[in-house]
This record gives C-alpha cells, structure tokens and sequence, in this order.
C-alpha cells in the first residue's frame, strides 16, 4: 500500500499525488505481470521529458541563481521529480527485483541513504543561518530609527553584534583567530587565563559529529554515478535511464544545497558530466557551471555558503561594519542618512529570511520534505522488492 | 514610601523641564505665557501656579538636577562597569548596582517625553550611553554566573550529581572528547536536577528582567542559551552517546549498533524525563514572567541535542531489517512509545512543536521499520530452500528458529499489536475471510505459520521415501504444535488453529502408517484355511518371506528416521509393536501348525516376535548404524 502523503507536506502535491494514484487505479490490474510496454514506454518518455522542462525552468526563472526562492523553486522541482520517479518504480514493480534492475535500484537507494545526511546536515545550516540574522536583528533595535537619537551607546551595541557576527560567521573555519576582538567589558586585565572559547562562540550543536564531511558524503554519492549502457538499457526496458536520471538529479540538488547553505566540510570538487543524449543534462550542466563560476568569484570564494542572502548578509554586515568604525559624534546629517540607509538595507535582508513564503522557515521545512521523500521513496522500493509478485 | 518619593521627584523635574522648554522657546513674554497656557490645559500638573510660581528660579536648578542625578549615576555605574572582579560575587555591590541601574532606567523613562529639548536630549544620550555600558556588564556578569556555576563553560559539571554516583569526580580533562567519562546508570527518572543553586537563579533572573526590560532580550536569550546547550551538549556526551550520521548508523555492525541503541535507549530517559523537564524549569525561574523569552530559550537551548537523539533512532529506522533485529529495534519502538507523553508536555510551546512533530514521525518509522522486520523473516521462510531438508525426516532448523522467534516475539506481544494496529494487511487485502474477528497481529502471525507450513511441505516432498516424508511433516507439525500451546501464540493463533493443526499432524500419523506399516501388515493375513495344505503351506511361506522383505526394507529406509520428541517416539513404536506383534504372533503360530514349516521352522523364521520389537524399539533414533539382521 502506498503511505499516505507526508502531513507537514506544505507543497500543493495533492493534485499530483492523485494523478498517481489514478495511475495506480489503473495499473492495477497488470501490475503483477507485465505492465504494457507501449504504456512503460510512454511513461518513461514523459519522465524524461519532465525532468527536462522542470530544469529548464530552473535555468530561466526569474528568481535569482541560488537566492531563498530559486532554492526553494529547486526543491520543489526535486520533490516532483521524486514523485514522478516513485509512480515509475510502482508502476514497474515487477522489473525492480531482475537483474540488473535490482543492481542498480539498490545503488540508487544506497545513494538516497547517503543524501540524508545531507538534508540533517543542511538543517543544521538553516539553524546556523537563523542564528546569524539573530545578530542582524540585534543591530537592528540598536540602530532603530524609532530611537531618539543614534548615539555612543547605540552604536556600540551594534558593533558588538556585528563582530558577534562575523565571529559566528567564521566559527566553522577558525573560531580562535578573531577571539582577540571579542568585546569584553571586564577582565580585560586578566585575558588569556582562558584562551579556549567559550560557549557564547558555538553559534549552535551540528547534530553530526565534527567529522562528518559534506564534501566526502556527496563524493560518495557520486561515485560510480555513469550513464548505463545500451544492453543495460535494453535488459531493463528502459528503466535503468529513469534510475541514471534520478540519481543524477538527487547528486546534483544535494551538491547544490551543499554549495549554498553552511555545513561541515563544504567542497564543491566533484566530478560531474552528463552525456549529451539526456534533454536535462544541458541545464543541469549549465546550472552546475554557473554555480561553479558563483563559487570562484573573489568575494564568494570563502564564503560559507553561496546562498544569495548570505552574501547579503555578509555585505551589509561589512558596509555597517565600517560605518560604525567611521562614525563620530554626534553624528553628521550625512552620517545619519548613511545609517538610515544600511539599516534599510539590513532590515530588507533580515525580511526576505523571515518571509513566510520564501524564508528559512519554509526552505528548513522543505528540506525536511525532501527527507521525508527520499526516505518513503526507499521505504516502498524495499518493500516492493522484498515483496514477491507471487506468494507461493 | 520611597516610590512616592521617587514620583514627586519625578513630577519636580516635569515641572523643570516644562518651565524649562517654555522659557526657552518664548522668545517674548507673550509667547511665553501663551505656551505655559497650553501646558496648563494639556494636563492638571501643568497648573498656573505651579508653573509660574518658580519659574524662574527654578528652570536651571532643576535641569541641573538631571545633571547631577546623571553625574551620580554615571560615577557609581561607571565604577562598577569598569571592576575587574565580578559585580555579583559581592551581593551588597549586585545590589546596588541594580538599584542605581533601576534609577537610570527611571530617569530615562521619566526624561523621555521630552527628549526633544535640545540640552536634556544630550543629557539623555549621555545616559542611553550609560544604560548601553551598563547592559553589556550585566550579559558578560549573567554569563559568569552561569558558568560559574556548573554552566556552559565546562569546568565544573553537575550531571554526576543525579546519577548518584562517582559524585567526586570533578576534575576531567576538558577538550579531549575521549576522556568523558560516562556516568552511571541511573534507575530512577523521577528527578529534577537543579543545575543551578537557586541563590544564583534568583540572581540570573533579576538580571533578565532587567535587560528585557531595556530591549535586551535578545543579547540576554542568546547568552543563556549558548551556555546552557553547552551544558546540555556535555551531558548527553556523558550518557555516553555519541554524534551519528544515518549513514553511519546504518553501517555499523549490528553487535556495535545493539549497544548504541541500549545507551540511547537510557540516553533518551535521561533526557527527556530529566534533562529537557530540568532546563524547563531553570529557563521559567530565569525567565520568570518573560514567556516569549523563556520558550524561545528553551528550544535553542534543547533543539540541537533533541535532532541528535532523533536523528539516530531515523537511523535505526532505516537500518537493516533483518529479522535478528527486532528485539532491539522493538525497544527503540516501546522507547519513544512511552516516551510521547514526555514530548508533548516538555516541547509544548510553539518554538518546540517541531520537535514533537518530529518525534511522532520517527516513532511511526520505527513500527514501519517493525512491519519490514517480519517481512523480512516471511522472506526468509519463504526462501529456505526445498532442498536443504534435513536427513531422517527430523526437526528442521527453519522450524525451530521460526517457532522460538515468533514465541520470544508474543513477549511483546502488546507492543507489537500496536505496531500492526494502524495498518491494515498488506499483503492481501482481499482476503476478508482472515481478518474476521482477529488482530492484525494475529493475521500476521498465522500468515507466517501459513509460510512456515508451506515451506515444510515443500520440503517434505523432496524425501524419496514416502513415510519419511511423514516422518518430517509429523516431527514439524507436532513441534509446532507444542510451541503454540505453551505460549502466547496459543491465544494469537486461536483455539481452532491449533485443533486444526493437531488434527492435521495426527493425519500424517495416519498416512505414516498406512503408507509404511499397513502392507506389512497386511503380508500377515491369514487365508482361510480350505487350501490344500500344500498350497497353504506354500502361501504360508511367500508370505513370510514378503514380510521379511518388507520388514527389512522399513526397517533399512526408516533406519535413521528421527522423532526427537520422546512421547512421540513411544506413541510411534507403541503403535507399530501394537499393531504389528499381535499379528506376527498369530502368524507364527499358524505357520508352527504347518508341519513341513514347522519343523524347519528355523530355516524360515528370520525374527522371533521379540526380535521385531526390539527392532522396532531401535527405530527413530536416527542411528541408522544400529541396523542389522537378528541379534
């Protein structure tokens, strides 16, 4: 029996969900023996077909290359994918348990496995993401323009979230390096008695251990990952290209969460071709270069995440960063409209995080959808191959 | 008292400033008296009288007196932001410094409204400066308090204090992950711990209230929480547990994993019954009256350690489903089972929700995890291979296993009809005529004693001999049978199961005989005695030579038959010896009677009626080397 749909699901999956169950009406009857080959024909040729259009979307959006909605609007395509992939899988039941079908759904699942890791390992990145807006928004209430006037003390405030910040957003890297500016207000005379850093320093637990690595677990995703051959695709009527297309698409969607948002042991060296003949490999190809060149600009290159709004996050940090340095008293007009400016622009990128459509809090429960997917997804291709079509 | 004083001091310096601003923007005495007019009809306090009667004299001494009580409260605050000892390890000094915090907070709120005169307005920025020097002492004072504590920073830790056990060991390595050293098993949940004396909480909440108070909230939360999860993060590290990816959980060998599971198992109690309900209420007392603060404090704190714990039981749930793992993975089950109401009442608030969420999907995963368990084990059944049938018709492993499994199994019998409660067969759904008057579970279970049973025929079919096939089915059925009866399965499986299945034993008990003894019985029967006496004598003859043949050919096939049940060992030979010596008997009587046989009787008679039955008493013993002719 297929599960029930995921109930936290916030996607509008249920018109798709029911066109698979209708699917699954349908084929109930042949599903036991030999679902018709036209019809499997078909299905496969529109899955491809689907993959194409869903990731040419990605690559003409309006949305901008690795901001909060195109990652979003990139996850939502997965989870179609994903969907489309499990009514191929239930409508091919049969062929799953044959070799060298069963090879190389196994391989599949195994992958899929590993991709969890990932989803956990992103979460925790939303968090660490949270976190730092957290300081955001402490800069914000101290440079309110609601405040009677922007003084001393205000701006103090301010520098010490920001630095709070940048500490927080080198932690994964080196934490020790940028103790020295910590802005402790006593003690001053007895430092060093500690040099270790305190827990006001971990911005947050990593649910994984210290030596976890993102980059490692998406190499071990990819490996083996290679277009199945003619006689591969013949013995398996097919079905070994949507399983190629899937893996591809669930290496590619993970590579690009890990490019973009925080997480253990970032790396972006993979090798990764798709062949020509697959009408998704060209997008998906020109997404991952775009990425890649994303990733070697000079201002990007130690970036803990390629995300957009990180970037923004990083920048206004730095532009207020230097204008709390600059900054005399009583303030300039000038000065002030430059305060008023930054702390606009900072308030922008504190609500695109917070935004109910497009935030951190639907990308974290998306992420988690994806989870939830991945792991159904296998749950059922185990049963159905452990499942004999015929009970003696 | 004193806050009546305080408020007339604060109407005084009202006054002063209102004087203040309406002589300074009456350029003119007209203008003047026009702004005292409005004042005196905005607001009682701003009467005629009261207004003019000091105006003059009063408007620079009372500014002053902002001056002076900001100069005061700069001089005692400043003295106190600046000390290199900690404010709160003197209670007079913590004291005080609050109390002359309280009072710039007042004034500022008392000066506020009219902040926009330009000079008090500067005054005013000088004691928002003042406020901002002050809070970030009292973040940096709140921390230390903490840590000092038995907090976040590591030095000191208390969770040894509630295991009532190796209560003296304090002094640890600190950074070395390694040297942790695990804390004893504790038995009793029923305790809080308070990881905090209350002289300090009552401390750490008098400073909250404060930097809420002033809009820092935020600062306040995010140090309390980042030491507390510190704190927390050590504790469950204590437990024993250590950081696992689902891969890694998957991939670990299942003697390593049973031990993980069992310090998660007592990691999970912890947390939950202590730990997690502990931090509650450490974050209410701190955050006493300051609910947003306090829940949103709490998650931080606790959400990290709660996906930790979480994140291995989604591990476990994905695991392999072999069926050696049930056991294990069916605490994991009755663990977060009986750990639901915990999470509901600890993760209530909203910031926590998730959490709760997430842990009613796992529990769910865990039972489907379960559910694959004996789906595996039906496959196991199911592809035992025919041909690995045992020699002698005996016991077969598959049946031992499959019946002591499903009996160790009914030991959690409730929990496992939980598991199988919400899902309805899923195997064969159209199959009404089974899940008539029955749990799924005891679905579950006859529909494995179906593929037990069906795998045993199939493999009693592979026996070249015919009676040994019996033998098997008999052997199997009757093992079967015993280890129903004397278990929960018995109540499982139905009263109607098991007469069936005894009815159906004794059946191959009916086919044994028939199919092996009968013929050599039947060799025994006596033709009426009308012959010719040589003809009998012949007949006599042939028919104990039949016999012989027959008799030796049983006794060879069935040489290394074996019925380990010793009962049914007995009821066997009892049968054959009283069913086949009688007749034997007889027969060797009437051949004595012939007399060209019974003198010669000797040459004739390969066993005497004690011979047979001693044969037949070595039978099923499954020594085929015991076999030979007459002893």
């Amino acid at each position: 029996m297929p599960a029930t749909d995921y109930q936290g699901s916030s996607v509008p999956f249920g018109a798709l969900g029911r066109s698979i169950m209708s699917i699954r009406r349908d084929q109930v009857h042949n599903m036991e023996g030999n679902h018709d080959s036209s019809v499997q024909e078909a299905e496969l040729e529109l899955f491809q077909k689907q993959v194409t259009e869903r990731f040419q979307s990605l690559v003409s959006c309006n949305e901008e290359l690795l901001s909060l909605p195109w990652i979003r609007h990139l996850l939502d395509e997965f989870i179609c994918c994903q969907e489309e992939f499990r009514a191929i899988l239930f409508n091919n039941k049969s062929h799953l348990s044959r070799p060298p079908m069963d090879r190389f759904i196994g391989e599949y699942f195994e992958r899929s496995v590993k991709s969890l890791d990932v989803c956990n390992a992103i979460r925790d990145g939303i968090e660490l993401i949270r976190q730092w807006e957290k300081y955001l928004e402490i800069v914000l209430t101290a440079l309110d323009s609601n405040q009677r006037t922007l003084g001393e003390g205000q701006f103090r405030r301010a520098k010490k979230a920001l630095t709070d910040l940048t500490i927080a957003m080198l932690d994964e890297k080196d934490s020790t390096a940028v103790i020295g500016h910590r802005n402790r207000s006593f003690g001053r005379n007895t430092t060093n008695k500690d040099s270790r850093p305190h827990g006001h320093f971990r911005s947050l637990s990593w649910s994984v251990s210290r030596s976890w690595s993102a980059a490692k677990q998406l190499q071990a995703i990819s490996n083996n990952l290679t277009p199945p051959r003619g006689n591969e695709v013949m013995a398996t009527n097919g079905l070994a290209v949507a399983v190629f297309t899937m893996s591809s698409i669930l290496l590619f969607v993970m590579w690009t969460l890990v490019a973009a948002i925080p997480c253990q042991d970032r790396g972006l060296q993979m090798h990764f071709s798709i062949p020509r003949n697959f009408s998704w490999g060209a997008s998906i190809m020109s997404l991952h270069d775009r990425i890649m060149e994303e990733s070697k600009k000079r201002d990007r290159r130690n970036a803990s995440g390629l995300m957009k709004e990180i970037h923004q996050i990083e920048k206004c940090a730095r532009h207020m960063t230097e204008l709390a340095d600059s900054v005399q008293f009583p303030l300039t007009e000038e000065k002030e409209a430059d305060v008023k400016q930054r702390v606009k622009e900072l308030a922008e990128v504190c609500e695109t995080m917070k935004d109910g459509l497009d935030g951190l809090d639907p990308l974290e429960r998306r992420v988690r959808e994806v989870f939830h997917r991945i792991l159904r997804n296998r749950t059922e291709g185990l049963d159905s191959l452990s499942r004999p079509n015929h009970p003696e | 008292m004193e806050s009546s004083l305080m408020a007339e001091n604060g109407e005084d310096k009202l006054l002063a400033v209102a004087r203040h601003i309406a002589k300074t923007l009456g350029r003119t005495d007209t203008m003047t008296d026009d702004i005292l007019q409005i004042f005196s009809t905005f607001d009682g306090r701003f009467s005629r009288e009261k207004m003019s009667e000091k105006i003059d004299e009063n408007d620079p001494r009372s500014f002053a007196a902002l001056e002076l009580t900001l100069k005061s409260l700069d001089r005692q605050i400043s003295q106190y932001v600046s000390a290199d000892q900690p404010i709160w390890s003197n209670s007079v000094d913590s004291a005080a410094f609050l109390n002359t915090l309280d009072e710039l907070i007042s004034t500022i709120k008392d000066w506020d409204p009219i902040s926009g005169e330009k000079l008090i307005g500067s005054c005013l920025d000088r004691a928002d400066d003042l406020l901002q020097q002050a809070m970030f002492r009292l973040e940096d004072e709140f921390r230390l308090l903490i840590e000092r504590s038995g907090g976040g920073g590591g030095e000191s830790f208390e969770l040894n204090r509630m295991s009532g056990a190796d209560s003296d060991e304090e002094e640890e390595n600190d950074g070395d992950e390694d040297s942790i050293p695990v804390a004893n098993p504790i038995s009793d949940y029923d305790i809080l711990i308070d990881a905090l004396p209350s002289g300090t909480i009552a401390d750490l909440h008098q400073i909250s209230k404060r930097m809420v108070g002033a809009g820092f909230g935020k600062e306040c939360a995010h140090v309390y929480s980042s030491c507390r999860r510190d704190f927390l993060e050590e504790s469950i590290s204590r437990l024993g547990l250590k950081k696992l990816s689902i891969e890694e959980v998957q991939k670990m060998a299942w003697s390593d994993l049973e031990d993980e599971i069992e310090k998660w198992i007592k990691g999970m109690n912890v947390a939950l019954r202590i730990l997690f309900p502990s931090e509650r209420r450490l974050c209410d007392r701190i955050f006493f009256g300051l609910s947003a603060a306090s829940d949103l404090s709490f998650m931080e704190v606790c959400r990290g350690i709660a996906i930790q714990l979480l994140n291995f039981a989604d591990g476990v749930a994905i695991s392999s489903r072999s069926p050696e793992r049930l056991f294990k993975v069916l605490d994991v089950f009755e663990c977060l089972r009986d750990l639901m109401p915990e999470f509901d009442d600890v993760f209530s608030d909203q910031y926590c929700l998730f959490i709760r969420t997430e842990a009613a999907a796992i529990w769910k995963r865990i039972s489907e995890s379960i559910r694959g368990i004996f789906m595996e084990l039906e496959n196991l059944i199911r592809r035992d291979p025919a041909k690995a049938a045992v020699p002698g018709g005996g016991l077969h492993p598959i049946t031992r296993y499959v019946m002591n499994y499903l009996r160790a199994a009914c030991g959690s019998r409730v929990t496992l009809e939980q598991v199988f409660q919400d899902n309805s067969d899923y195997r064969n759904p159209d199959n009404t005529e089974r899940s008539l008057n029955s749990t799924s579970l005891s679905v579950q279970m006859s529909w494995i004693m179906e593929l037990l049973e069906s795998n045993l025929e199939g493999k009693s079919k592979i026996y070249k001999d015919s009676a040994l096939s019996y033998i098997f089915l008999i052997n199997n059925g009757r093992y079967i049978v015993q280890k129903v009866k004397d278990s929960e399965l018995a109540s499982l499986l139905g009263d109607d199961w098991i007469r069936k299945h005894t009815a159906k034993v004794r059946q191959n008990h009916v086919n044994y005989q028939r199919n092996s003894w009968n013929k050599v019985i039947t060799a025994l029967k006596l033709d009426n005695n009308s012959l010719p006496q040589n003809v009998a004598a012949k007949s006599i003859k042939e028919k104990l030579k039949v016999f012989n043949t027959h008799f030796d050919d049983i006794c060879r096939t069935q040489s290394n038959c074996v019925v380990a049940d010793e009962q049914l060992r007995t009821e066997l030979r009892n049968w054959i010896t009283g069913n086949l010596s009688p007749a034997y008997r007889n027969f060797l009587g009437r051949f004595q009677t012939v007399p060209e046989l019974g003198k010669h009787a000797d040459k004739y008679i390969k066993y005497s009626v004690e011979d047979i039955e001693h044969r037949i008493n070595d039978l099923f013993q499954g020594n085929g080397g015991s076999v030979g002719g007459r002893k």
